[in-house]
C-alpha cells in the first residue's frame, strides 16, 4: 500500500466519522421511505390513490423543479426509458440543470417579496445563491444583514429595503416588516401582538413582536441608484411599550420571537471614541437562523413540504402555534430536525421529498373506485382531505411557471430564451412576462399559496393577442411542426406530448382526427384552436 | 402610537387564506342555508342592489338633516320635499322632488371615527369580533345570492382612478367573491374578442376547453375546476355586454341630467350595468372629507352627488326597475355639527343619516331623529349592524335561515345582537 493510498483512506475515515457524528440521524433508514410511513400512519383506513404515471410525475418534478414543463422529445425519452430507476434518475438530472437555480430564484422572490416588486441585484443574489445551493441559515443571516461592502452579497439589502422604502406620506412601514420576518422565517404572524397579547393565539406575546420591532425602528432604507442597501442607528435603550388593554409600561430590547432578549450592546470601556457601534442587526441575524431556534427549522421545512406537496403541515404556512397544530407533527419534526441535521440543504430536502411515494401520488382518486354504488367502501377524491396527502394535491403554478410552460408547449421557448446581440434578454419575452404577472399574479403583499381562477385571468386567456400569437406558425414551432405532419395518429401524439407532457388516449386520438377532418378547410385554424383549448384547461393551467 | 400602526379587529383573523378553500366548496353562488327551502326561494330573486358609497363622511346637516337657524346648522337653507313635511338641505334639490320613493334613517349611530376603522366596519357590518374577516356587503351578497338569471358577474365596483379585480372585499369568503373594478368606468383589460377569431370559433374552443375540463375533473376534486369554468362563463358573459361600456350610446339628454362629471358618468354607467343584471354595483366617490372650508366643499360634492342621483332615481322607477333594485347611500360616518376653526366638520359617528330606496324598502318615510342641535340621537339609535338586517329583509335573504360556514365553524350574515328596522321595510 503506497503512503498515498494509506492517507486517503486515512482521510475518509476520518471523513465518515465527521459524518456520523454531525448528523444524529446517520444510520437511520433515508428520509423518504419514513415520510411515507408517517402520512400512511395518520391515514386513517384511507387508502392512498396509486403513484402517478410516468407521465404525471414527469409534468410535476419538471414543473416544481425547472419551472416549467418539459418538452415532447424529453418527454417522449422518458416515457420509452425502462430503466427502473429513472424516476430518481431524473430528479438528480433536474437539481443539477441550469433550471433548477432559476426556478428557485422565481419561487423564492415571490415567496419574500410577495410581488412588491424586482430589481436586478436581487436577482443575481438569488440566483447565485441557489447556484452554490447555499444553506438557508445562511442566506437568512445574508438577509436580515446585509452587507453592502460584500459584492456577492448586495442584492440581499433589497428584502429590508424595499418593504421600508418610503411611500408618499404614509409612515415608514417598520411594523410591516416585523410581521414578515416573524412570518416568512418563523412562520408566525405576529400582526395582532403589535398592540396587546394575541387575543386568540395565547403563544404570541406583545414582547415578541416589539422585540424585533426595536431592532428595525433603527435601520433605514439607503439606495443607491440600482442598489439596495439599508443603513442601521445604534440602539441607545430599550422600547416602551404599552398594552392596548393593559395602562402598565413594558420594556423589552432586542428580541427575536419567542426568544429570549438579547442585551443592547455596550462599547467597551477602553473602544476608541470613533470606534464603530456594535450592529444589533449583526446580532440578530447571527443567532436568529439557530438550529436551537425550533421554529426557524420548523418553519422552512413546512415551506419547502408546501412547495413540494401543495399544502403545509401547518397550514397556513405562516400560523405555527400550539392551537394550529401540525397535520402530521412527528412528520414536521422529523423533516426539521434532518434539515438541521443536513445544514439547511436545500436541494437535498428536495431531493428526500421528490424522492417519497407521498410525492409521487397520482393527483386522480381512481374512477373505477368511486363509481362502485351503494356500497360502504365507496369513495372519492372529495372525500379525501387535501391534509391527508394520499392523493397529491392540486398546485398552483406561478405567472412565470404558466409562462414558460406555455412557451415551451407551443415550441417558443428556445427563440425567446435567446438574449440580443448586446446581451439583453429578448424584447419579447420581456413583455410577456409583464403580461402574465400582471394576469396572474396575485396583488402585491398577498401570498400566492392558493390556487386563484379570476375573471381577469380568463380574459386574459381569452383575448391577449400576444398570447394568441404564440399560436400562429412560426418556423419550427409547434404549429409550424404539427402542419408538417400528415399522419393524424402522429400529430396527436406530438401535440399531447408538447401540452399536456403525456401521449394522447383512443378517444382522444379519435376526437382530434374528427375535429381536423371536419375543418380541413381550415386546418391551421383547427389545429391552434385544439391547442388554445388545452393551453387554458385546468390539465395545463395547475400543477397537478 | 401611530393610529394607522394599531391593528383593527378584523384583522384579529386566524387567516382569510385559510378559509378560502373550505368557502370556495361551499358552491359557487349561494350561502349556507338552515332551511334548505329558502334555496328554491333565493334561485327566483333576481333582486338587485346599487351601494353608493362617499369615501369619508357626507354631512348630514348639509344634506339629509339640516338644522337651519340653528348654533351648528351653516349657512343653508332646508326646503319642501315631495313628502309634505319632510324637509331637506337646499343642496338637495333634485332629490327633494325623488323624496317620495326614498327613506331616510336619521339616527344612525356608529362608533368609529377614523377612516381606517370606518371604511371596513361600516362596510362589512360590523359583525361581533370573531377573529375572522368579514366581507363587505358586496361580497356578502355576491356568496349568498350568487348572480342573477342574467349571469352577469355578480358584484361589479365602477371606482374613480385603476380597476381591476380587488378581492380584498370578499373577507374569509375567498377572492372569488371580489368585485370585478371598472377604473374611472372603463372595461377591464381584454375584454373584446381578439379580432382574429370569430365568433363560432370562439364558442367551439371555449365547448372544447370546458371538455377537456370535464375529462380532467374525472376522479379528482371538483373545487378547482368548478372555480375556472366558472370565471371563464363569467369573462364571456361580460365580453357579450361588451355594450355595457360604451359610452357614446349614451343620449345627451342623459349625459347632461347625470352631469358630465366623475359620479355623475359613473351612476349613468351604474344605471346600465343594472339593466345588464349585475347583482351586485358599488359606485364610489373618494374626498369627502371637508375638514377644512366644508360649507363650499359641500357646495360642490353635495351638488355633484344630488343631480345623477334624483335622475337615477327617476329612471329605475320609470323603467319599473325600483321595486327590484335597493339602492344605499352611505359613508364612513357623518360630520361634527360643531364647525372648526377651519370652517370645517371632522368626523362624527354619533348622529349621522343613511338613505335609501327601493326593494323592500318604505317609501317617502324618515325614520329616527337627532336633537335639535343635530348633536346626538334623539330617541332610540341605530348602528351599521341593524342596517345590514334590514337591507337583507328587504332583499329577501333571512338571517336568520342562513349562515356563513367557516371552516366549519357556522357564522352569522350579519351582527346576532342587532336587527331589522321595522319602520324601513315596507
Amino acid at each position: 500500500m503506497t503512503g498515498f493510498q494509506l492517507s486517503q483512506q486515512i482521510v475518509c475515515g476520518v471523513f465518515v466519522c465527521i459524518l456520523m457524528t454531525s448528523s444524529s440521524t446517520a444510520g437511520d433508514p433515508p428520509l423518504s421511505p419514513r415520510i411515507d410511513e408517517l402520512i400512511a400512519a395518520r391515514s386513517a383506513g384511507q387508502s392512498p390513490a396509486p403513484l402517478a404515471d410516468d407521465a404525471e410525475f414527469l409534468r410535476r418534478v419538471w414543473l416544481d423543479l425547472a419551472g416549467r414543463i418539459p418538452n415532447a422529445d424529453e418527454t417522449r425519452r422518458f416515457l420509452d426509458n425502462s430503466d427502473p430507476n429513472k424516476r430518481s434518475q431524473m430528479i438528480d438530472q433536474l437539481l443539477a440543470a441550469p433550471t433548477y437555480a432559476e426556478r428557485m430564484q422565481e419561487l423564492f422572490h415571490v415567496v419574500l417579496m410577495e410581488r412588491r416588486g424586482d430589481n436586478e441585484k436581487w436577482k443575481q443574489y438569488l440566483r447565485t445563491a441557489f447556484e452554490q445551493n447555499k444553506p438557508w441559515d445562511q442566506i437568512v443571516r445574508e438577509l436580515l444583514n446585509p452587507d453592502a461592502q460584500d459584492e456577492t452579497r448586495h442584492g440581499a439589502a433589497f428584502f429590508y429595503a424595499k418593504r421600508i422604502e418610503a411611500n408618499g406620506q404614509n409612515p415608514i412601514d417598520h411594523p410591516g416588516l416585523t410581521r414578515d420576518v416573524g412570518r416568512l422565517f418563523l412562520g408566525a404572524d405576529l400582526q395582532c401582538a403589535q398592540c396587546h397579547n394575541h387575543l386568540f393565539i395565547d403563544d404570541y406575546k406583545q414582547r415578541d413582536f416589539q422585540g424585533l420591532y426595536s431592532v428595525y425602528l433603527n435601520i433605514a432604507a439607503k439606495n443607491e441608484a440600482d442598489l439596495p442597501g439599508v443603513t442601521e442607528k445604534p440602539m441607545k435603550k430599550k422600547l416602551e411599550f404599552v398594552s392596548v388593554f393593559d395602562p402598565t409600561q413594558n420594556e423589552t430590547g432586542p428580541r427575536i420571537p419567542f426568544g429570549a432578549e438579547i442585551p443592547i450592546p455596550e462599547p467597551a470601556a477602553d473602544a476608541p471614541a470613533d470606534a464603530a457601534p456594535v450592529s444589533v442587526l449583526a446580532l440578530l441575524a447571527n443567532e436568529f437562523p439557530a438550529s436551537q431556534n425550533v421554529l426557524f427549522s420548523k418553519n422552512i421545512a413546512n415551506r419547502l413540504w408546501f412547495v413540494m406537496m401543495g399544502r403545509g403541515l401547518v397550514h397556513p404556512l405562516d400560523l405555527h402555534h400550539s392551537g394550529n397544530p401540525p397535520s402530521h407533527p412527528e412528520l414536521l419534526d422529523l423533516l426539521a430536525a434532518e434539515f438541521v441535521a443536513h445544514q439547511y440543504d436545500i436541494k437535498w430536502m428536495l431531493r428526500q421529498l421528490a424522492l417519497s411515494q407521498t410525492y409521487q401520488r397520482s393527483s386522480r382518486y381512481p374512477v373505477e373506485s368511486a363509481s362502485v354504488e351503494n356500497s360502504a367502501s365507496a369513495v372519492d377524491a372529495e372525500a379525501i382531505l387535501p391534509q391527508t396527502y394520499l392523493v397529491a394535491n392540486e398546485k398552483r403554478m406561478l405567472a412565470e411557471q404558466l409562462l414558460h410552460s406555455t412557451l415551451q408547449a407551443t415550441g417558443n421557448l428556445e427563440r425567446l430564451q435567446q438574449p440580443t446581440e448586446e446581451g439583453k434578454p429578448n424584447k419579447e419575452l420581456v413583455d410577456l412576462t409583464t403580461r402574465y404577472v400582471a394576469a396572474f399574479a396575485n396583488e402585491p403583499r398577498e401570498p400566492e399559496d392558493q390556487i386563484n381562477p379570476t375573471v381577469k385571468g380568463a380574459l386574459f386567456s381569452l383575448n391577449d393577442d400576444t398570447l394568441l400569437q404564440l399560436l400562429s406558425r412560426q418556423p419550427g414551432n409547434l404549429i409550424d411542426r404539427l402542419l408538417a405532419m400528415t399522419d393524424e395518429n402522429l400529430l396527436a401524439e406530438e401535440l399531447y406530448l408538447s401540452v399536456f407532457t403525456r401521449r394522447p388516449t383512443e378517444e382522444e386520438r379519435s376526437e382530434l382526427a374528427a375535429w381536423l377532418t371536419k375543418h380541413c378547410e381550415r386546418r391551421e385554424k383547427a389545429i391552434a384552436t385544439w391547442t388554445w383549448s388545452m393551453l387554458t384547461s385546468m390539465e395545463f393551467v395547475v400543477n397537478h | 402610537m401611530n393610529q394607522q400602526q394599531l391593528c383593527k379587529p378584523w384583522e384579529h383573523r386566524s387567516s382569510r387564506r385559510q378559509m378560502l378553500g373550505a368557502t370556495a366548496a361551499g358552491g359557487l353562488g349561494l350561502g349556507t342555508f338552515l332551511q334548505p327551502c329558502v334555496a328554491d326561494e333565493l334561485a327566483k330573486n333576481d333582486k338587485q342592489v346599487l351601494l353608493i358609497w362617499l369615501d369619508g363622511g357626507m354631512s348630514q346637516l348639509e344634506s339629509w338633516d339640516p338644522k337651519p337657524n340653528t348654533e351648528f346648522g351653516g349657512p343653508f337653507r332646508a326646503i319642501p320635499t315631495s313628502v309634505p313635511g319632510t324637509h331637506v338641505c337646499e343642496l338637495l334639490q333634485h332629490t327633494a322632488k325623488q323624496m317620495h320613493h326614498l327613506a331616510v334613517l336619521r339616527s344612525v349611530c356608529t362608533q368609529d371615527n377614523s377612516h381606517s376603522a370606518g371604511v371596513a366596519r361600516i362596510n362589512r357590518g360590523d359583525p361581533k369580533n370573531r377573529g375572522v374577516d368579514y366581507p363587505f356587503l358586496g361580497s356578502a351578497v355576491a356568496k349568498l345570492m350568487g348572480p342573477t338569471s342574467s349571469g352577469m358577474p355578480p358584484y361589479i365596483w365602477i371606482k374613480p382612478y385603476g380597476g381591476g379585480f380587488k378581492a380584498s372585499d370578499a373577507g374569509f369568503l375567498g377572492a372569488k367573491y371580489g368585485a370585478l373594478a371598472l377604473g374611472d368606468g372603463k372595461p377591464p383589460d381584454n375584454l373584446l374578442l381578439n379580432k382574429s377569431i370569430s365568433l363560432e370559433e370562439n364558442e367551439l374552443r371555449n365547448e372544447l376547453r370546458q371538455k377537456f375540463n370535464d375529462r380532467y375533473a374525472a376522479g379528482r376534486r371538483k373545487e378547482w375546476t368548478d372555480a375556472n369554468s366558472y370565471v371563464y362563463e363569467l369573462a364571456q358573459k361580460l365580453m357579450d355586454r361588451s355594450d355595457l361600456f360604451d359610452e357614446s350610446s349614451f343620449t345627451d339628454k342623459d349625459r347632461e341630467r347625470y352631469g358630465k362629471h366623475e359620479l355623475g358618468r359613473h351612476l349613468l354607467l351604474a344605471r346600465r350595468t343594472l339593466e345588464t343584471g349585475v347583482r351586485f354595483v358599488k359606485v364610489n366617490s373618494y374626498h369627502w372629507d371637508s375638514h377644512g372650508d366644508n360649507f363650499n366643499a359641500c357646495d360642490s360634492l353635495i351638488r355633484q352627488f344630488d343631480q345623477p342621483f334624483a335622475a337615477l332615481i327617476e329612471d329605475l322607477h320609470d323603467r319599473s326597475m325600483l321595486d327590484n333594485v335597493l339602492v344605499i347611500v352611505m359613508s364612513e360616518f357623518g360630520r361634527t355639527p360643531k364647525i372648526n376653526s377651519h370652517v370645517g366638520r371632522d368626523h362624527w359617528p354619533e348622529a349621522w343619516s343613511i338613505a335609501m330606496a327601493g326593494a323592500g324598502i318604505k317609501k317617502g318615510v324618515v325614520v329616527g331623529k337627532t336633537n335639535d342641535q343635530g348633536t346626538f340621537v334623539d330617541g332610540q339609535p341605530h348602528d351599521i349592524g341593524d342596517l345590514f338586517h334590514t337591507w337583507f329583509k328587504a332583499m329577501g335573504v333571512p338571517p336568520d335561515k342562513m349562515e356563513y360556514i367557516n371552516r366549519g365553524q357556522p357564522l352569522p350574515v350579519a351582527h346576532d345582537e342587532c336587527g331589522p328596522i321595522a319602520e324601513l321595510l315596507a
